[in-house]
């Protein structure tokens, strides 16, 4: 098998307090008093040259809309002021983070203009600057080569778009961000999750990495046997990384594959003509292309050479070169692709298919692309149809994909050129003092792998609840409240990470989420007020109602009761189950534990019920009659 | 020797001992690996520790001198040819406009080897770089001059002027001129007094973002000062920016009334106490004023300028030295920006009774910006009157300024330099002020 290779680049947010060319603070915004509206032209390079992906942008016509707040934006992210100097915090929380992974800090430091036209920053390019070069870690005995390390902007928050404009948000607009390009790895997707969650695990060692949702994001580089590189944009999943690893080799051995078909045919270039075929088609009886041909639509049949039975090929699961095209003309604004293969499928006929091939005048051999849509959008995706049929024998294009919920992925646009990097003239350049690089030496954090075992052993925690307690950021409440409290340390460490997660499992909001009531949960339960077994239902409650904790375990009913008090409810039970006990003797214990479960559930420890229960038992045995 | 521009000091020197030059590939040796990058030009205030290479993924990285143990040169650079796309074809029989180029660069490309930017200078260039000029007119660019726009000096508000007076014989439907913002609003209230009553339309553009952005408003502020000057219906000599911070509809101001408020903003013009001339969305003219002048006036161009003129903004405990210093400046004109109405203290207005018994005029606005000036409410104000200082009313001061040099370059002094100063020639000033 053909070797895959995957190169990781993580984004991640820093926690600085303002943003990285501007005073604004770092805060997302909910609602947008203001909105203005842009358009971005690609800059033409000296050669004359104009970078694709910029092009494909532009030929898509829509302007961007922009919202912004007082709270979060000011008049650089609008691109109506010059950047500020670059916050020197945000520099050298970038630089302690490129120390950290062993590499070698710039003496100065460059900021530089990458244009990307997608409207994601108004400027119409990202400020970055390479703060690090080289370094490499280890990960379970692979080693791992950094490349660069950069301290860039980030992108404005998308909000939504439609066919006129893409929104935007400028809140995110300007936070600062560390990207780390990592040397490609082997591609095995178990692997590359493996040096993410290090990477990610490091980053938050330093303590300089912002927390929460879409604060840390993964491109991929992923390129199959030396082919042509494509980018996978902003996985925000970790563990969506590895299936996004193995859906890209099925897609890129099928075009390899499908490559191979074709050079075995002897093809250098699949040949395409195209022809309107809306008259053919129209009064179809296929339901699918009848709806498509709608209220005025145009449809053009592209017919290309050798390709027959190729377009829905599957020799891999769940990748077919026509999913391909019908992406390519969706990232263009036309959704109805309907291919040959699939004719039959979609309703048909083979008298409408031979009428189709007689207009765009083809052989049975030629495989067919029926393109339909408002006619303008048509127009622009044949051509680039025909261009992406006509490449198929070179195999895997470049070009730059989105990750899916599901772990697959879509095609966005062409990958960006090179040329498109150049000095953000507006900024000087930044010499880094001597000064600042010891005080970044002082700042070496721990390695987190020696932090988490410093966890375990400390606490006696298992590797697994501390590493939980790590990636949760919550070591130092939780030892805060381990120290404090006469309660079992995993107990602890158990409520602060896996309590969290299974009620966000069971709907409950997380912004309601509050760490004060966390902890007096765990008070409650060592001052004996509530249960263990209680606390899930009394922060539910309290979470969900907005209740203190006290106020939830009252209206649930689930305060401790006193042992006197248990004893008194056991002792009623023991006294119905007379029967029972003297026929079953210990083995009573089960039903009638049972049965005081349902009564005393979260309201007493179970083990403490356990055993004066079996006390009662005993006990009522050697009672005389 | 090769470009090494920028490089100085020791690095400098390592540089050519390596026969290295901007535009070549090194390899850099270094205490912790090996770089190899492109190496690019060094900016102006840069030290001698650094050499700037840009690498394969196009970042520029400085590498400390103290780190690098060896340099070497991998390849030589070649300079890239340039082949831009070809510009879209224009329909026939277009409106013909003059693009006049000033210094502030309306239309470039970016060297992303070096980082250089080059502006467009042929008809071609622009037209690849702005492809919608083409539907809109034929441009014939042309640099008249090539500084920047604080280095705009009254001999150059001459030779624009006759370039235009010039382009009305030559069948030339409007006269676009591009020029830094900064001083916009000085060339376009001087260039309405020396061509007042020109039959075509004039316009200015410039651009609060460079053009070598993908956001610069260059390039929308272009097409429309091409399309107005192509097709407007009025004659005269405007300016045309943003009319907000929305890539959607440019603002067309008088060229005596419009003034920079913002130092950043795409909206920074503004028409300062009259209603714009006109409003130019992407489908054209959208909104025009009434009483614009029509097209096709007769006219007189008087093209001379005369820098005896100064502007001086009076502030709380200005010295009088100040005035007898503009004096001795060779001013036979001061244009004083008062406070509120037009008031100055009593130490800089007995210096200004002595520069006007001596031949001077004293010319007074307002630094409100806004409002027209009136000296007779205060005892102060009636003082200066007395004194025959003449107050110009709602005239911007810089206008003011403008017109002050081009009065004394018809060469009229005294009363009928006064009575040119006080009329309205070009809409600088006007009987009547309106809310909003
Ligand atoms: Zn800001």
């Amino acid at each position: 098998m053909e070797r895959l290779l995957v190169g990781l680049e993580l984004h991640q947010q820093l926690a600085s307090s303002t943003k990285l060319f501007c005073a604004c603070p770092t805060v997302k915004t909910e609602e947008f008093p203001g909105k203005f509206e842009r358009r971005l032209r690609p800059a033409q390079s000296e050669t004359g040259h104009l970078d694709p992906a910029a092009v494909f942008e532009f030929a898509k016509g829509r302007s961007n809309l922009y919202f912004w707040n007082p709270e979060s934006s000011c008049l650089v992210e609008a691109d109506e002021e010059p950047p500020h100097p670059l916050s020197r915090e945000a520099l050298r929380d970038s630089l302690l983070i490129a120390a950290t992974l062993g590499s070698h800090l710039m003496g100065e430091v460059h900021v530089m203009r990458k244009i990307v036209i997608d409207g994601s920053n108004t400027t119409g390019f990202q400020r970055t600057a390479v703060v690090g070069l080289g370094g490499s870690f280890d990960v379970d005995g692979v080693r791992v080569g950094v490349q660069t390390v950069t301290l860039e902007e980030d992108a404005a928050r998308i909000l939504g778009e439609d066919d006129a404009s893409r929104h935007w948000g400028l809140d995110r607009l300007g936070v600062p961000l560390v990207e780390i390009a990592l040397e490609p790895v082997d591609g095995d997707p178990d692997l590359v999750g493996r040096v993410a969650l290090h990477l990610g695990r490091v980053l938050r060692s330093t303590g300089k990495a912002a927390r929460g949702l879409g604060t840390i994001r993964q491109d991929m580089n992923v390129s199959l046997g030396g082919g042509k590189v494509v980018e996978v944009k902003g996985v925000q999943k970790l563990n969506l990384l590895p299936k996004v690893v193995e859906y890209e080799r099925r897609r890129q051995s099928m075009l390899r594959r499908v490559a191979e078909e074709l050079q075995g045919k002897g093809a250098r270039r699949v040949a395409c003509v195209h022809a309107d075929v809306t008259g053919v088609l129209r009064g179809s009886a296929s339901p699918v292309v009848s709806k498509l041909l709608s209220g005025g639509a145009k449809a053009v049949c592209i017919a290309a050479t050798g390709l027959g039975g190729l377009l829905g090929w599957e020799p891999e699961p769940g990748v077919r070169l026509g999913k391909e095209l019908a992406e390519v003309a969706r990232a263009n604004g036309v959704g109805g692709v309907i291919h040959s293969d699939e004719f039959e499928k979609q309703g048909i006929q083979p008298v409408e298919e031979a009428a189709i091939r007689r207009a765009v005048g083809c052989g049975s051999e030629d495989a067919l692309v029926i393109v339909a849509g408002r006619a303008d959008a048509v127009d622009r995706v044949v051509p680039l149809l025909a261009d992406r049929l006509g490449a198929c024998v070179d195999g895997v294009p470049a070009e730059t994909r989105a990750p899916t919920d599901g772990g697959e992925t879509r095609y966005m646009r062409p990958r960006a050129g090179s040329q498109r990097m150049y000095p953000e003239t507006d900024v000087p350049d930044i010499t880094v003092t001597e000064a600042e690089e010891a005080e970044i030496s002082r700042e070496a954090p721990e390695d987190w792998r020696s932090r988490v075992g410093r966890l375990e052993r400390e606490w006696s925690l298992s590797r697994d609840l501390a590493l939980k307690l790590y990636d949760a950021d919550e070591i130092e409440r939780f030892e805060e409240l381990a120290r404090r409290l006469e309660i079992e340390a995993s107990f602890i460490a158990s409520v602060f990470v896996d309590l969290p997660a299974r009620l966000s499992r069971e709907g409950v909001a997380e912004s309601g989420y509050s760490h004060s009531a966390l902890a007096q949960a765990l008070e409650a339960v060592a001052s004996g007020v509530v249960a263990k077994e209680a606390v899930p239902d009394v922060l539910k409650a309290a979470w969900e109602k907005g209740m203190t904790v006290e106020q939830a375990a009252g209206a649930l009913g689930l305060e401790r009761i006193d042992e006197v008090h248990l004893a008194g409810i056991l002792d009623g039970i023991v006294s119905r189950q007379a029967a029972l006990i003297r026929e079953k003797g210990d083995a009573a214990f089960s039903p009638l534990m049972g049965e005081a479960m349902k009564e005393l559930r979260g309201k007493a420890d179970g083990a403490l019920i356990a055993r004066l229960l079996r006390e009662k038992i005993a006990g009522f045995s050697r009672a005389p009659d | 020797m090769g470009d090494l521009s920028g490089y100085k000091g020791a690095a400098l020197r390592l540089l050519e001992g390596a026969g290295a030059a901007v535009g070549d590939v090194l390899e850099v040796r270094t205490a912790w690996g090996a770089v190899t990058g492109t190496l690019v030009p060094r900016y102006l205030y840069g030290d001698g520790e650094h050499v700037v290479l840009k690498l394969k993924s196009g970042y520029n990285v400085g590498l400390s001198l103290e780190d690098i143990s060896e340099v070497r040169v991998s390849a030589k650079g070649e300079k890239p040819s340039f082949s831009p796309p070809p510009p879209p074809e224009s329909p026939e029989g277009l409106p013909r406009v003059l693009v006049i180029g000033t210094g502030g660069t309306i239309a470039s490309r970016i060297d992303y080897r070096t980082g250089a930017v080059r502006p467009a200078v042929t008809s071609d260039e622009l037209r690849s770089l702005v492809p919608e000029l083409s539907q809109v007119a034929r441009v014939d660019p042309e640099i008249m001059f090539d500084i920047m726009s604080e280095n705009i000096a009254p001999s150059h508000w001459t030779k624009l002027a006759r370039r235009v007076a010039r382009a009305v014989g030559e069948e030339v439907d409007g006269v676009v001129i591009t020029h830094g913002t900064d001083t916009l609003g000085y060339t376009a209230a001087a260039l309405s007094f020396a061509l007042a009553g020109v039959p075509i339309p004039v316009v200015l553009v410039g651009a609060q973002r460079s053009p070598d952005r993908p956001s610069s408003d260059a390039p929308l502020n272009l097409i429309a000062a091409v399309s107005v000057a192509a097709t407007a219906n009025f004659s005269g000599v405007y300016v045309a920016m943003h009319l907000n911070e929305s890539d959607d509809r440019i603002a067309i101001h008088r060229g005596t009334r419009v003034r920079k408020n913002h130092t950043s903003r795409r909206d920074a013009f503004e028409s300062v106490d009259v209603p714009l001339a006109a409003v130019w969305g992407r489908g054209g003219l959208e909104h025009v004023a009434e009483g614009l002048p029509p097209r096709g006036r007769e006219f007189e161009p008087s093209v001379r300028f005369d820098e005896g003129a100064a502007l001086l903004k009076f502030y709380p405990s200005m010295p009088g030295a100040l005035v007898r210093a503009a004096r001795r400046s060779g001013a036979k004109v001061i244009i004083m920006e008062g406070t509120g109405l037009g008031h100055v203290s009593e130490e800089v207005a007995k210096e200004l009774k002595s520069f006007i018994r001596s031949g001077g005029m004293a010319c007074m606005t307002s630094q409100c910006i806004r409002g027209r000036t009136d000296l007779s409410v205060y005892d102060t104000g009636r003082d200066l009157i007395h004194m025959g200082v003449l107050q110009l009313g709602d005239m911007l001061p810089e206008t003011a300024l403008a017109k002050a040099m081009w009065v004394l370059g018809t060469g009229a002094r005294g009363e009928k330099a006064r009575k040119l100063m006080a009329e309205d020639l070009a809409g600088e000033t006007t009987a009547r002020t309106f809310p909003g």
